[in-house]
């Protein structure tokens, strides 16, 4: 793998996100979500909440937008260049499509990180200026996850739009996809644990009984993973059930961060397994 | 031995032939009584082909599904020849030129590229090669210049070259303007300028002259015979069949997925038996004049209007035509030739 080829795509997704005005856009959404959700995202008290309880809420608006903007990023990306032709110039360059998949990833993931850092990062320090309580370590960590979370979905639409052979299927997949993991995935979750745990139960500061193998389960889903992330290093955060679970003692963040990686390795492997076998 | 079921050009009706890949037949239709040839498809023996050459194809097959869009195609384009690759729509030729290429891969089949082995050595074998695809495209939202430079990157390419480029495809002034805002021709112009980014020894160019305007044509046709000049061996698709025959050394006829014939252009006229049509005005026509034409051997028809005679003839008898008319006491006053053409030799071997 030749490292400047690599380092040429990557550049070259930024600067066509940059040039139509992605990052700027998504970068502005970020922050804005963030100052609104600070500001106006407590009932019990009015103005700037601190960053802690700010994360609070930004992690579930996070689980929606990030895997949003991860597959727009990604689900075109292979099979939009097929379709328009550019594909075939690229390869024809003395490319590999494992050095494309690459730098693809790299560039888009770049993009993504950027568009996180900038429109977390300028809310959080509006934030940490006006708000009492200030840990910006804390909140680094939160845009850290969140980027590593942003990087699992572009992975999986990277790995879909190799898998389609048109622009229009692989957004209906995308979109079916996005379905999955944010909506019909926690259903399917809850009603197989509805089969052992009396959802009556629930008020306020009671805590379920969780069976082990629903613990085991929700690492099959990344939104679940990435809550369950910031509960463990950051503090509680609404869960898909839609009331605080307690983390089973064997949920540590270096197994949370390591099942991430593991969806980020996994679909980024089938991406150039798939595009290598595929007909441009 | 094969056996190909044909249609008859004249009358439609199905013909069934008999042959060995390869063979060349001759055939009459048993219905109207139209004469013609059929040759039998590959596959096509390149043996002679040199290691050396530019681009080997041997044995190429690729099929969809249960369609073989290329079938048993084989040849080879010689080291500084422009090669024309020529078939109806759908026949093979993108097919064909994407597996040169590696960009699909093939059922069967070997292809080099200056003797390396496209299957194992695909990134090598892609560097002596400058390509133009059939659908050129380009980052929309960057500028002529950046996407040119951006394609130097990765082909390691000089910046300065890519200014030199655009110059050359006659797009100096939109270099800093974005390809979204390009016409078709400018887009395509863009294209022969990333073909020869990094002056590659080969050119594969899949139909360069699409969506050019006449002066656009005239651009690409004298870049291509000016690259020629520099020893650049080039392989063009194109459906401009007077422009193939103007700059192309040999040509290739794809038809259906199988590469029909191969050869110079004044070669399978040949192979056709494509006769020269002499058109000869005489001062007074005289009956005298065109029995002396029919008592020379080897012509074919002789056509009256006026005082113009139309002559069918094998190519070797054309001095004698004229010799005959003059003896006859015919005075010429006008002579025109025309030999076989792309156009013809083309029909000819697509029609089947």
């Amino acid at each position: 793998m030749r490292t400047d080829t690599v380092i040429s795509i990557a550049k070259k997704e930024i600067m066509d996100n940059i040039r139509n005005k992605w990052i700027i856009l998504v970068s502005i959404m970020f922050a804005a979500l963030t100052l609104v959700v600070s500001y106006f995202g407590s009932i019990t008290s009015h103005g700037w909440q601190d960053l802690g309880l700010t994360i609070s809420g930004m992690t579930s608006f996070a689980t929606y937008l990030i895997s949003i903007i991860a597959f727009m990023l990604g689900y075109a990306t292979i099979i939009g260049e097929i379709e328009r032709g550019s594909m075939s110039a690229l390869l024809s360059l003395a490319a590999t499509r494992f050095e494309i998949v690459v730098g693809k990833f790299l560039g888009l993931g770049a993009v993504l990180c950027f568009t996180v850092l900038v429109g977390f990062g300028f809310a959080g320090i509006v934030i940490g200026v006006n708000g009492s309580n200030v840990d910006y370590l804390q909140y680094m960590t939160f845009i850290g996850m969140t980027m590593i979370f942003g990087l699992v979905f572009l992975s999986i639409s990277l790995c879909f739009s190799t898998v389609f052979s048109k622009r229009s299927t692989a957004l209906g997949g995308t979109i079916f996809l996005w379905f999955l993991f944010v909506i019909i995935l926690p259903i399917v979750f809850v009603g197989l644990l509805a089969t052992s745990v009396d959802f009556t139960k629930i008020t306020t500061g009671t805590t379920l009984a969780i069976p082990e193998w629903y613990y085991v389960l929700i690492l099959f889903n990344p939104i679940d993973v990435y809550s369950s992330l910031i509960t463990v290093t950051i503090g509680p955060v609404t869960s898909s059930i839609g009331g605080l679970i307690p983390n089973p003692s064997w949920y540590s963040p270096g197994l949370l961060l390591g099942v991430l990686l593991i969806w980020i390795v996994v679909f980024f492997a089938l991406a150039v397994w798939r595009f290598n076998r595929k007909d441009v | 031995m094969v056996t190909q079921v044909i249609r008859c050009p004249k009358c439609k009706s199905t013909i069934t032939v008999m042959g060995s890949p390869g063979e060349r037949v001759s055939v009459t239709c048993p219905t109207c009584g139209e004469k013609g040839f059929y040759v039998f498809p590959g596959p096509q023996t390149i043996e002679q082909a040199p290691e050396s050459s530019a681009i080997i194809v041997r044995n190429l097959t690729k099929s969809y599904k249960d369609f073989k869009a290329v079938d048993t195609v084989s040849f080879a384009v010689k080291k500084g020849e422009i090669f024309g690759f020529l078939g109806p729509n759908g026949a093979g030729k993108t097919t064909t030129i994407k597996a040169i290429l590696d960009l699909i891969h093939a059922d069967q089949g070997e292809i080099h590229i200056n003797g390396i082995n496209v299957r194992t050595q695909g990134k090598k074998a892609r560097e002596f090669v400058g390509y133009m695809p059939e659908q050129v495209a380009f980052y929309d939202n960057l500028t002529a210049l950046q996407n040119l430079r951006f394609y130097a990157e990765m082909k390691h390419a000089s910046k300065d070259e890519c200014e030199r480029l655009i110059e050359q495809v006659g797009l100096g002034d939109a270099g800093k303007k974005k390809v979204g805002a390009f016409s078709k021709g400018m887009v395509q112009r863009l294209g022969m300028a990333r073909a020869m980014l990094g002056s590659p020894p080969i050119m594969i160019l899949d139909e360069p002259s699409g969506g050019l305007d006449p002066r656009g044509v005239v651009l690409v046709r004298d870049i291509i015979l000016d690259l020629k000049k520099k020893g650049v061996s080039i392989f063009i698709s194109s459906h401009i069949l007077s422009e193939i025959q103007e700059i192309c050394d040999r040509v290739g006829i794809i038809n259906k997925g199988h590469l029909v014939a191969q050869d110079t252009v004044d070669n399978l006229g040949k192979k056709l038996h494509l006769k020269p049509q002499i058109t000869v005005t005489v001062e007074k026509m005289s009956p005298s004049i065109e029995q002396a034409i029919h008592k020379v051997p080897k012509v074919d028809q002789v056509t009256v209007t006026g005082n113009t005679l139309e002559i069918i003839c094998d190519a070797g008898t054309k001095a004698a035509v004229i010799l005959a008319i003059s003896t006859a006491g015919g005075n010429i006053i006008n002579l025109q030739m025309k030999e076989p053409s792309l156009e013809e030799v083309f029909m000819r071997f697509t029609e089947a």
